[in-house]
């Protein structure tokens, strides 16, 4: 019973203190997107995943005995130095004065038709969540990436035996260049939690609210303003998920079968949470503003945190921020935009570089 | 290459009503939408991802840098859901009184009817434990572990994907190359209507398998014993034994 008291508070320490104390380093102090803990928790985990891609990566390619144990001294050393800098920010900002700077809150009343959208949505999520930990689903490529978690904890070694089998392997720079299945690993050597149980059980509750905290922050840019329009749009992404096996390959599907695969996290986190940074930059451009350095920031971490997922993640990022920032810059005529967009590309036009080179 | 994007295409839609909506939902977005920063990410953006899915120069490119069974990715760059949850709230919000309400208890019907519930896959069943692998996967890796070592260990095709996500520490003969038709004589042996030792033992032990699992229904045809196997244990349908001509040393 303690032991289980004290998994569940490295996981709360890990995956939700950590990040949310990270996301507010990125975060502009005293706005209203600054006090947001939705972003600060998600920008967070998009600035640890990028750290542990960094980290991660070389060790893997250093191709040495014992690499695993460096990562989790390594990472650990970063996702404690980081939110705890992060902390001391915060408390100098306080004294300072600047995050008291408060933000205006409408006082809109009692909306009963909000409220009971509101609950249907949290309802649906919960629901989401419990089905994914009590429902197994037979997919094979679980043997691989969960094996892979399995393996890398057991042998403090990453990428070094094959996960099928247990017998040694050569550098597969498919896998060994998205090492998402070893941060999997990390989460559960620090937690004590099994491997599998870590990738089916905890890992999707955390990765689908975060899913949704990203169609949240979307939909809050969209139809913020509206009282009940926000809920209703939630609830329309709901039922398009839960109702999105038309075809294996949507990435619906893959949010609730394959959720702690790197690839369901770029398809149903990292390329929404990069929607959201483009819609920000269009208002931005819009209200005149430019985009300020922690924004260009959090962009990076985004598209770090797509190499992470997968190969093709850093690929895709790429596209989507270029494709992106090239219309954005088209149509409000701001070429200067272009440059950041450039410089954001140049992590994982790197890894996908390295993965040419090494495939 | 141009078939190949349309049947992959064929493939991601599924069905194709829900991507019919997404289409609506952009042409909608398009007449009727004001405010730049949502046209340029909620219909140029999505265009441009359709023209540049569609285009067989960029299809060629990206299939000869990562492969073509991975080119249904790009279709995740598209915010389908995005566009018509967004779009749905839209004409929701025109609408006043009862009609709103009846609007949202259609748009989610049509949803639901026009997709598919994803629960509702066959392949998904009640988790048998907190690591989502079979209960005998588990009994039988707990039985044969070694601490200290590695052990060899062939296992029924139903388990042997689920062996290492429980247990890493046992180790298997092939991997999953042999369900996409890759020949192992083991697998086919293992795999064969009856367990004939004659030709299942030789093949086990060239590979040093500690332990041979077969399910217990399965016929045997020769006496274990006489060829060196000892039953180890019994779990639920599965049936342990260990090759007494592989030897296990215990650290």
């Amino acid at each position: 019973m303690i032991r289980m008291a004290v998994q569940l508070l490295i996981l709360i320490l890990l995956l939700g203190a950590a990040p949310l104390l990270a996301g507010s380093l990125l975060a502009r102090p005293g706005t209203r997107e600054g006090r947001n803990p939705v972003l600060c928790w998600v920008s967070g985990q998009m600035l640890l995943w990028a750290g542990f891609q960094i980290i991660c990566v070389p060790l893997i390619l250093a191709w040495q005995q014992d690499n695993f144990r460096q990562l989790c001294l390594l990472f650990g050393i970063f996702t404690t130095a980081v939110p705890l800098a992060a902390l001391a920010v915060l408390l100098w900002r306080r004294r300072r004065g600047t995050a008291a700077a408060s933000v205006e809150r409408a006082d809109r009343g009692k909306d009963t038709a909000a409220m009971v959208l509101w609950l249907v949505v949290l309802a649906l999520l919960i629901l989401q969540q419990v089905l994914a930990a009590v429902l197994a689903y037979e997919e094979g490529d679980d043997a691989y990436y969960v094996g892979v978690a399995a393996v890398t904890e057991r042998s403090n070694t990453m990428y070094q035996t094959l996960a099928y089998t247990g017998s040694p392997t050569e550098f597969d720079a498919r896998h060994g260049l998205a090492p998402f299945p070893v941060w999997i690993a990390f989460l559960s050597r620090l937690t004590g939690i099994h491997a599998a149980t870590m990738s089916q059980i905890v890992l999707p509750v955390v990765l689908i609210a975060m899913a949704y905290s990203c169609f949240y922050l979307i939909g809050k840019r969209l139809v913020g303003d509206r009282r009940r329009g926000l809920p209703l749009f939630l609830l329309f992404i709901e039922v398009l998920v839960i109702f999105g096996g038309q075809s294996l390959y949507t990435a619906e599907n893959f949010l609730l079968v394959r959720t702690a695969q790197g690839k369901a996290v770029l398809a149903n986190i990292i390329i929404p949470f990069l929607f959201f940074l483009l819609f920000l930059l269009a208002e931005k451009l819009q209200n005149g503003e430019n985009p300020d350095f922690r924004y260009w920031l959090t962009v990076g971490m985004t598209m770090a945190s797509g190499c992470l997922c997968s190969v093709q993640g850093a690929l895709m990022a790429c596209l989507l921020l270029g494709a992106g920032g090239l219309c954005t810059a088209v149509c409000y005529r701001r070429w200067r935009v272009l440059f950041p967009v450039a410089v954001c590309c140049i992590v994982p036009a790197g890894f996908v570089f390295l993965y040419l080179l090494l495939a | 290459m141009w078939t190949d994007i349309v049947t992959i295409f064929q493939k991601y839609m599924g069905s194709g009503f829900v991507m019919i909506w997404f289409l609506a939902a952009l042409i909608y977005l398009f007449l009727n939408e004001k405010q730049k920063p949502r046209r340029i990410l909620l219909v140029y953006l999505p265009v441009i991802m359709l023209v540049l899915y569609f285009n067989p120069l960029f299809a060629a490119v990206f299939c000869k840098m990562v492969g073509s069974e991975i080119y249904f990715r790009i279709c995740w760059l598209m915010p389908v859901i995005i566009v018509i949850a967004y779009a749905a709230v839209c004409i929701q919000a025109r609408l006043a009184g009862i009609k709103r309400l009846l609007f949202a208890g259609a748009a989610v019907v049509l949803i639901g009817v026009s997709g598919k519930l994803v629960y509702s896959n066959p392949l998904y069943g009640r988790a048998e434990n907190i690591y989502h692998v079979p209960q005998s996967v588990v009994e039988i890796c707990d039985a044969i572990v070694v601490p200290g070592r590695e052990v060899m260990a062939v296992f029924p095709s139903e388990l042997f994907l689920y062996v290492r996500q429980y247990e890493p520490t046992v180790c298997m003969p092939y991997n999953r190359e042999v369900f996409a038709g890759y020949y192992d004589p083991l697998y086919y042996a293992m795999e064969g209507q009856t367990a004939d030792l004659e030709e299942l033992v030789p093949f086990a032990r060239e590979r040093s398998c500690h332990y041979i699992i077969l399910q217990e229904e399965k016929e045997i045809l020769g006496n274990p014993q006489d060829f060196g196997w000892e039953l180890f244990g019994k779990t639920e349908g599965y049936v342990i034994y260990r090759d007494t001509m592989v030897p296990l040393i215990i650290p």
